[in-house]
This record gives structure tokens, C-alpha cells and sequence, in this order.
């Protein structure tokens, strides 16, 4: 725990001193224009929950993935990532404290694509299934957190993770069914798709913002919570085992 | 030094990109954001307005590396060689202007890539031989948008804490106002003729009238607009370059190291 609250506390430090961790805060509301602008063009004024919602996954998204990577990157060039992992405080823990923090901040995006919404569209989200809405927002932070530590534990294996996380954004925004539902996907994608959490989110969180009944909300909130944990653990033990390996060969800040 | 230039930035190029990580990485990126796009035509239940997307999302790939060629200074920063291309006898723009053209040149690559890959899945129609105009046109394209992203570059050049979130902020916002996702008409007035003095838009509607079989009057209108806009965004980077990093180098902003 204290390795994660340490992880935090430089992670908020790191967030005042480099304005580019705070991209996202401004893509968002741009992307909110974007997708509103889309629908208003075609006649679709039903969809606008779709366009608030899709710029806070391509928000949360970002800052987990970006954080996750940079994390890496910046303790190389730093020359701090040894030190990092040679102290005895868990790694992963120190990582998932700060990828955590971003994730949590990422909040912020909830409320400036609802505000650009409503100032520059006039248009009003309406949350129908309150509680629905709350738990799905906190499971999907958690679950984000979650999967970047393991995306962060790729990194480790990478020279470039700026590479290799900027070539990871759309591929999931789709698969994710962030703004199109997977149920618009052709056939044969869906079932990976069932496998990205992304796409049980957005659901749950599209329907939340619906007038109409939900159905199987404790199921999919559990599946959403279920492939956060995989990929924690997942990521948890690949950290393991890099690490391990790289200490052996030497390679860890130079790979 | 042109030339030099595109030879480093050649050598730049594959060592960040192996032949798997630019197929299955790069690739698989620039595919899967002109289909996310043109996905959303199939959630309108509309083929037309897909392939609207669809075409405007690829040539925004091309702008897009442009536009990411403003990193370059920073990047500079971060290697240690910005002090050696300040000392070049060369003017500065020009030093610059030519780094940052190999990420110019693959930006081009894959917008043209995505359009002709991810195009005919989606149904789209490119007539033969008029499509091979395309191919000019999205040069055009993105060196227009590359004229103006060294103007920004010479703008921020002694920010470099801020060059991301610039870069960022650039593409959404071209991506909103230059009639990528939406046709110019739907703009209010005064932001159609903002938007008309922005990179990417005249050329872009000069790429889907070749596309959608528009008259040829047309098509030379939009690419002289674009040709203009080009021309007097380089103007501005080439009359402005040098001040900013004359200025930056009086008051001790530039830093020369990360």
C-alpha cells in the first residue's frame, strides 16, 4: 500500500510539471464537437449520449495507456528504473499507484464533454439509471488501472512504448465499441471484442443514459470487474517474470 | 542537406519501426482509425456518409503526420543535436523544415495507404484512371498542413513542455474545423472561412470531387485554394521562423538539452 500511495504522490507531482499528460483534457471536448457535430449533421439528435460518452473512453484510454508508458520511459531515461526495481517495494505496486491516479483524475472528462454538450449544442444528458451509472464508472476505473499495469509490463519489453502505445489507441477504441456498438461490427468481431472490457463498459454505460429498462446489469458489471482483474493479474505476473529476466541479462535500461 | 536530411530521417525511421511493428503496429493504427470513422456511417445505417468518413479520415492520416513533425524540435532536444543544427550555416527553417520531412512523407504514405486499403472494403468506389490524381492531391495536402505546422513549430519552438499537448490540440482541432467529418456548409459562416484558410479543407474537397466524379472546374479551384493557403502559411514560417529562435537564443529559453 505504501508503495502504491508513493506511486501516486510522484505520479500528481509528475501531472503539475508536464502539461502533455494532460492532452486528453483537451482532446475531449474536441472530440465531443466532432461526434455531435456527426450526428447533428445526419439527423441524429438520439445519439447524442453515444458522443459523450465515446470521448471519455478515448480520455481514460489515453491516460492509462499513455501513463502507463511514459512511467516506463521516463524512468529510463531518468536512469531511476534499477533503482525502481531493484528496491523492495513491489514494482507493479509503485506503477498501479500512479497509472491509478491519472486513471482517477480522468474523471475530469465526464465533465467537460457533458458541459461542451450542453453549452455549444444545447444539449442535456440525462443519467436514467443512477446507481447503474455510478458502478459502472467505478468498475471501469478500477478495471482501466487494472489493464494498464498490464500494457505496462509489455512496455517494459519494448525500447520505443510510446510506439507501441500509440498503435494500441483505435484498434480498441473499435473493438471497444466505444461510439459504435459491437453489435455493428461485422460477425466474426464480436467475440474478441467480448474479451476487451471497453465494450461492456460502453454498453453499460450507453444504457445507463437510456430511459428505457436494464437488463443484466450484475452480470455484465461483473464482467467488466472480472477481465480487470485478469488483466491485473496478468500483468502482475508478466512484470514478475520480466523482470526476473531482464535482471538476469542486465538489459533493463538499455533493452 | 535536403537530402542528408531525408537520409537521417530514413535512418530514424526503421530504427523506431521494425517491418512487424510498422505493419502490425503503424498500420494496424492508421487502418483502424479511418474504419472507426467510417463505422460510424454504418451506424447511421449510410453507405454515403461512410465513405464521407471514411475519405476524410485518410486524408487526415496525411495531415496528421504533419502535423507530428512539430515534435521534431523537441526530439532534437532530447538526442542533443539541436545545438549542432542551430550552428548549421543554413537558416534555421530550412534545417528544420527539412527533419521533419520524412515524417511528412510517411504521414503522406499512410493516408494514401488507408484510403486505398480500407476504401474498397467499405465499398467505396475509386474511378479509374481519376483516382490517381488522389495520390498528388494528398501530397498537397500534407505539405500544406506541414507549412503550417512549422509555423507552430517556430511559435512554440521555446515552450518544448507544451509541444505534445500543441501537436494534440492541432490535429483535434483541424480534425473538427476542416471539413473532415462534416461537409464546410454545415459550419456557421465565419467558421467556414476560418476553416477555408486552414490547411487540409480546400485540398480535401478537391480529393472528393475526383472521388465522387465532380467537375474538373471544380477540382482546380479547390486545389488552387489549397495551393494558396499552402503558400502563405510557408510565407508566414519562413518570414517568422528565424525571429522566434533568434529570440529564444537572446534570452536563454532555447534550451539546447532535455
Amino acid at each position: 500500500m505504501r508503495a502504491f500511495l508513493a506511486g501516486a504522490r510522484i505520479q500528481l507531482r509528475f501531472l503539475r510539471s508536464y502539461p502533455d499528460s494532460l492532452i486528453p483534457f483537451f482532446t475531449a471536448p474536441m472530440f465531443t464537437v466532432i461526434f455531435l457535430m456527426i450526428f447533428r449533421h445526419a439527423g441524429r439528435p438520439d445519439l447524442t449520449a453515444y458522443a459523450t460518452v465515446a470521448p471519455v473512453f478515448i480520455a481514460l484510454w489515453w491516460l492509462a495507456l499513455f501513463n502507463a508508458g511514459w512511467s516506463i520511459q521516463i524512468e529510463r531515461w531518468n536512469g531511476t528504473i534499477e533503482m525502481l526495481v531493484a528496491a523492495p517495494s513491489s514494482f507493479a505496486a509503485v506503477i498501479l499507484g500512479r497509472i491509478t491516479t491519472t486513471t482517477m483524475i480522468g474523471v475530469v472528462s465526464f465533465a467537460e464533454t457533458w458541459l461542451v454538450a450542453r453549452l455549444l449544442f444545447g444539449a442535456t444528458v440525462r443519467i436514467h439509471h443512477l446507481w447503474a451509472f455510478v458502478a459502472t464508472i467505478v468498475i471501469t476505473l478500477a478495471t482501466m488501472a487494472g489493464t494498464s499495469v498490464a500494457m505496462s509490463s509489455l512496455f517494459v519489453l519494448t525500447r520505443n512504448a510510446v510506439t507501441f502505445s500509440n498503435a494500441a489507441s483505435y484498434p480498441f477504441y473499435i473493438l471497444g465499441g466505444i461510439l459504435v456498438p459491437v453489435s455493428v461490427l461485422p460477425h466474426w468481431i464480436r467475440p474478441v471484442s467480448s474479451i476487451v472490457f471497453l465494450s461492456w463498459s460502453a454498453d453499460l454505460l450507453r444504457a445507463a443514459l437510456r430511459s428505457t429498462p436494464m437488463h443484466d446489469v450484475g452480470f455484465r458489471l461483473g464482467m467488466v470487474a472480472l477481465l480487470g482483474v485478469c488483466g491485473f493479474a496478468l500483468g502482475a505476473w508478466a512484470m514478475r517474470v520480466i523482470l526476473v529476466r531482464v535482471r538476469t541479462s542486465g538489459e533493463l535500461g538499455t533493452m | 542537406m535536403v537530402w542528408y536530411a531525408l537520409v537521417s530521417g530514413a535512418n530514424d525511421y526503421w530504427a523506431i519501426w521494425s517491418a512487424k511493428s510498422w505493419v502490425f503496429g503503424l498500420q494496424l493504427r492508421i487502418f483502424s482509425q479511418v474504419s472507426f470513422f467510417a463505422l460510424i456511417g454504418k451506424l447511421l445505417r449510410s453507405d454515403e456518409q461512410a465513405h464521407f468518413f471514411l475519405v476524410g479520415n485518410a486524408v487526415m492520416v496525411a495531415a496528421m503526420g504533419a502535423t507530428f513533425a512539430m515534435n521534431m524540435t523537441t526530439a532534437e532536444r532530447a538526442n542533443g543535436t539541436l545545438s549542432l543544427l542551430l550552428a548549421s550555416p543554413t537558416r534555421p527553417v530550412v534545417v528544420f523544415a527539412s527533419r521533419g520531412l520524412y515524417v511528412t512523407a510517411d504521414g503522406i504514405l499512410n493516408g494514401l495507404l488507408g484510403l486505398f486499403i480500407a476504401g474498397p472494403l467499405f465499398g467505396l468506389h475509386l474511378p479509374w484512371p481519376r483516382i490517381l490524381l488522389v495520390v498528388p492531391l494528398t501530397l498537397l495536402v500534407g505539405i500544406s498542413a506541414y507549412c503550417f505546422s512549422t509555423f507552430l513549430a517556430g511559435v512554440i519552438i521555446r515552450q518544448r513542455e507544451i509541444t505534445g499537448l500543441v501537436v494534440n490540440a492541432t490535429i483535434v482541432t483541424l480534425m473538427t474545423l476542416c471539413g473532415v467529418n462534416v461537409p464546410v456548409s454545415f459550419y456557421p459562416t465565419w467558421l467556414a472561412w476560418i476553416s477555408r484558410c486552414l490547411p487540409i479543407t480546400n485540398g480535401l474537397e478537391a480529393i472528393r470531387d475526383v472521388i465522387n466524379g465532380g467537375s474538373w472546374s471544380a477540382v482546380a479551384a479547390h486545389t488552387g485554394a489549397e495551393l494558396l493557403v499552402a503558400s502563405l502559411w510557408l510565407t508566414l514560417a519562413l518570414g517568422t521562423f528565424g525571429r522566434f529562435m533568434r529570440a529564444g537564443q537572446r534570452d536563454g529559453s532555447l534550451e539546447y538539452a532535455s
